[in-house]
């Protein structure tokens, strides 16, 4: 069971059957490549957002494409959700040889409920879990059942939904209706097949009801719009509603899905997507589109974010709009590609010759990955600068389901054009107040230039002054400086003079806001910073944040501690503020950093540096 | 261009104000000269076109002329060229550089222009050498050429790059040399109104770390106009044939014209935007496209 839900829990509240008592289930299914356990997941999800729940989804595969193991998580809830959970209330296991294999991802604890396929005749007190007595186990011959019903075991994933239907109370209409739109163009008759599984499944569930209640409480948002989405496709949409038409990229993972995206929809809006020959040609392409006036945007993981380097410094001196996405998985070289991992910021931050600023911004849900990409064009079009968007497997990949975000609340930022006398006597790269020049782009009369990699005047000529340098390296930095004054660009939850701190950057952000608030539960006096800016560093926020802090931990999945590092280059940190740093693939649990603040405040309450007030 | 088919501009009008560095005598002034020509034949104002280049000395080239120029890094003028020609496909995009930009650093790029069919023409200003930094071995050097980086004599065969983009497809492919100004104008003209990609390698001496058979003098002893000698540039297979040639003879010419120019990328692009476009939902809807229930 998770154990820090937002909302608690109640279920072991002895109501008795069928009174609904749980506010917050985490799901965790996995059988072979072909038992189709995420499409049930997706099944799951969707179910859960037509109830009005909140929900999040995320999969995990094996190395191999075809066959081979495959699992997903749902966590379902009726409050939001902030990340995907810890243990499991529910394992279901169509093999377990496959569920092993999942170990971490997939942890079962002694509040667990376990279901596996009968058909393994493991006896139930036999099961291959080491070091762990489940709440309950039950044997349910799925395959059986999916061959008796609907003809064939293809349907074993429709079965498992049935059972979950039973078991947990999640709408029955709602599952059904979901399985019923995907399988509709397959035929009715495959339809008819996948409800009499589902409805056996269901049945089975009624008449072997489980021993303690675990019915999900109805949520109150039912009947309201949702929406799902993973990361990936988030960023893509949100770059086309900002105005993007162009993409170049190569595929990579656990990026691809942005191009995907792309490639489904660009054209519609008179835009178009390339398939680039390599990493290099892929933010090429992208580079030259903006140079022509366009919005565009390429995206990459680590080892095309090494590549697409050197096209970046040129889109910095060349002084060309770019948004770079780069969703980070574990490094360095291939690492682990479908797992996350906060280790790219260095690269990010400083993989350029010469001297460059180059803002990097961070997105730590699927919902604000909306919003961040949209600033992330809003940057790099009002700056003229490419802008990263450090993304992460994580987020990339889960799908949640969000509220409706209201598209008019946003702000839609474009280049600076020369005005009619500026064309006159055009200078590209003009010394002006703010360091911002007006930029034309090819077929605009007037307006041509030279634009180039070599350091240029102000008209654009190539030179090797090195007065002409400093100045324009001045120009190419200091018209960044304001993005430093950008409070909305950070998040700060909690007292503003609280003596202890959290800071925490991308998807790691969200398992600290759920931290933060079991620890403001707990009485503890703790705020959260959460920084979407993460370069330029903005020195002053952190002061601020930082003033009333006597101890505090920056929490990140880097074994170097590289946000930690950045901040130290950039300001001197409290002495009680230090890191709580790893490596990826293994997700930090809200319990862990808890637990670090209560060893926190022992360490405070020993040296008596300063008293500690609960909260309220 | 004007409705009677008679150009408004003159070469001077493709000619900017930027004095070029290259060393006295180097053949790349020509080729520059050629550009201004084909372009004023052809007649599109400066601002409609876009020049992009990578690095070297020919790589300079864009800043030479009046036109929209883009002086990007080694080996990535076609990558670049590309975007922009999918950004806005109503603009002439040329590209240009030397032989170590294009077959050596960027000998990647080119396959895969010529397989879309990008509606760019890229003029190559081969002199078989690197001359910015100062005269080492280029991927179009002679086996067996002495330079500072292969004293005792290069090792490896030149990449010939009149058949390596006849191999890849290309739809136009010419070669020129400063021996015939006017005949390097009008291919470069042809190469410019070629729908789809057209390549022109040009045969531009280093006056400074070229050896003796690669100078306008000798050249002059060697040139040979295709036509000349009768070559069918709708022949693709005889144009493979005369491509072997390189390095030893220089023809000049349109080697190989596809007679049939398939659609371009460009155009296909077109036809899936208008396709597209009835389907699309407004962009500040596009959020309708999660709901999914």
């Amino acid at each position: 069971m998770n154990d820090f839900g937002p909302a608690g829990k109640e279920r072991d509240a002895g109501l008795g059957l069928g009174v609904p008592t749980c506010r917050d289930l985490v799901f965790g299914m996995a059988g072979s490549g072909g038992d189709g356990i995420v499409s049930a997941g997706d099944s799951l999800l969707q179910a859960a957002a037509a109830e009005g729940y909140h929900g999040v989804m995320t999969k995990s595969f094996g190395s191999q494409i075809r066959g081979g193991e495959s699992s997903c998580r749902v966590r379902i809830s009726t409050e939001p959700i902030l990340n995907p959970g810890g243990n499991l209330d529910v394992a279901v296991a169509l093999n377990w040889e496959d569920f092993l294999k999942f170990g971490a991802e997939l942890p079962v604890s002694g509040t667990t409920v376990v279901i596996y396929e009968a058909a393994t005749n493991i006896p139930v007190d036999q099961i291959p879990l080491v070091g762990v007595t489940p709440r309950q186990v039950i044997a349910v011959p799925i395959a059986g059942i999916a061959k008796a019903t609907a003809g064939t075991e293809r349907a074993k994933n429709t079965v498992v939904l049935g059972l979950i239907a039973g078991w947990f109370g999640i709408g029955a209409v709602a599952v059904m209706k979901g399985i019923r739109k995907k399988l509709a163009k397959k035929g009715e008759e495959l339809v008819e097949a996948n409800q009499r599984a589902f409805d056996a499944g269901r049945a089975f569930a009624l008449e072997n009801p489980l021993k303690v209640c675990m019915n999900i409480v109805p949520s109150e948002a039912k009947g309201q719009l949702k929406l799902i989405s993973d990361g990936n496709e988030m960023c893509a949409a949100a770059a086309i509603f900002a105005g993007c038409t162009f993409f170049g990229g190569y595929p990579i993972t656990p990026s691809t899905e942005i191009m995907q995206f792309f490639t489904d929809r660009v054209w519609g809006y008179g835009g178009a997507v390339l398939q680039a020959e390599d990493e290099i040609a892929g933010i090429g392409a992208a580079l030259g589109a903006s140079f022509a006036g366009k919005k565009a945007m390429t995206a990459t993981s680590g080892p095309g974010l090494s590549l697409k380097t050197e096209m970046m410094g040129l889109a910095s001196i060349a002084e060309l709009p770019l948004v770079i996405v780069d969703v980070q998985r574990g490094g360095p070289s291939t690492g682990l590609p479908t797992k996350s991992e906060q280790s790219d910021l260095f690269a990010a931050v400083f993989s350029a010759h010469g001297d460059v600023v180059r803002p990097v911004l961070a997105p730590t849900s699927v919902a604000d990955t909306f919003r961040t990409t949209v600033e992330a064009f809003n940057i790099a079009e009002y700056y003229q600068t490419p802008v990263i968007i450090l993304s992460d497997q994580e987020i990339a990949q889960r799908k949640e389901t969000l509220d409706p975000i209201d598209t008019s609340q946003f702000t839609i930022l474009e280049r600076l054009h020369p005005s009619g006398t500026e064309l006159q006597n055009y200078d590209r790269f003009k010394q002006t107040g703010n360091h911002i020049s007006p930029i034309s782009h090819p077929g605009m009369p007037g307006g041509t230039y030279l634009a180039s990699g070599i350091e240029h005047t102000e008209n654009g000529a190539p030179t090797n002054s090195g007065t002409v340098h400093a100045r324009m390296n001045d120009k190419r930095i200091m018209k960044l400086d304001p993005l430093k004054d950008r409070k909305d660009l950070f998040e700060v939850t909690g007292n503003a003079d609280a003596p202890l701190a959290l800071v925490a950057w991308g998807s790691v952000a969200g398992v600290c806001r759920e931290a933060l608030a079991m620890a403001h539960a707990e009485g503890l006096n703790v705020k959260l910073l959460v920084p979407y800016l993460i370069y330029p560093v903005a020195e002053a926020t952190y002061r601020g944040f930082f003033a009333s802090v006597q101890k505090g931990v920056i929490i990140e999945q880097s074994h170097l501690a590289q946000f930690h590092k950045l901040l130290r280059m950039h300001i001197d940190l409290p002495k009680g503020v230090r890191s709580l740093a790893r490596s990826g693939a293994n997700p930090f649990l809200p319990g862990e950093i808890v637990a670090a603040l209560h060893r926190l405040v022992s360490e405070l309450q020993r040296s008596h540096e300063g008293k500690l007030q609960p909260q309220e | 261009m004007s409705l009677s088919g008679i150009s408004e501009y003159q070469p001077k009008d493709y000619k900017s104000d930027l004095k070029p560095i290259w060393c006295p005598g180097c053949g790349d002034y020509s080729v520059v000269q050629g550009i201004y020509r084909a372009l004023a034949a052809i007649g599109r104002p400066p601002h409609e076109i876009a020049f992009i280049s990578g690095i070297g000395c020919s790589s300079r080239i864009p800043g030479y002329t009046t036109a929209y120029g883009f002086n990007t890094v080694h080996g990535r003028a076609l990558p670049i060229a590309q975007g922009i020609k999918l950004a806005n496909p109503d603009l002439l995009v040329l590209a240009a550089g030397g032989d170590g930009d294009g077959f050596s650093i960027g000998g990647g790029h080119i396959a895969h222009l010529i397989r879309r069919n990008m509606d760019i023409t890229y003029i190559v200003m081969d002199n078989q050498i690197y001359g910015l930094t100062k005269g080492q071995l280029s991927p179009t050097s002679p086996k067996g050429r002495n330079t500072c980086t292969s004293r005792l004599g290069s090792l490896e065969e030149p990449v010939n790059p009149l058949l390596y983009v006849l191999a890849y497809g290309a739809g136009f492919v010419a070669q020129a040399a400063p021996t015939d100004l006017a005949g390097m104008a009008a291919v470069i003209e042809e190469a410019i109104r070629y729908p789809g990609f057209a390549f022109v390698n040009i045969q531009s001496p280093c006056v400074t770390y070229g050896e003796e058979a690669q100078q306008v003098k000798h050249l002059k002893t060697i040139a040979e106009s295709l036509e000349s000698i009768g070559h069918n540039p709708a022949d693709r297979l005889a144009a493979m044939d005369l491509a072997q040639d390189y390095g030893n003879k220089l023809h000049l010419g349109v080697f190989y014209r596809n007679p049939e120019p398939p659609p371009t990328y460009g155009d296909l692009v077109k036809e899936r935007q208008i396709l597209m476009a009835k389907d699309a939902v407004p962009r500040e809807r596009i959020l309708d496209l999660f709901i999914k229930h």
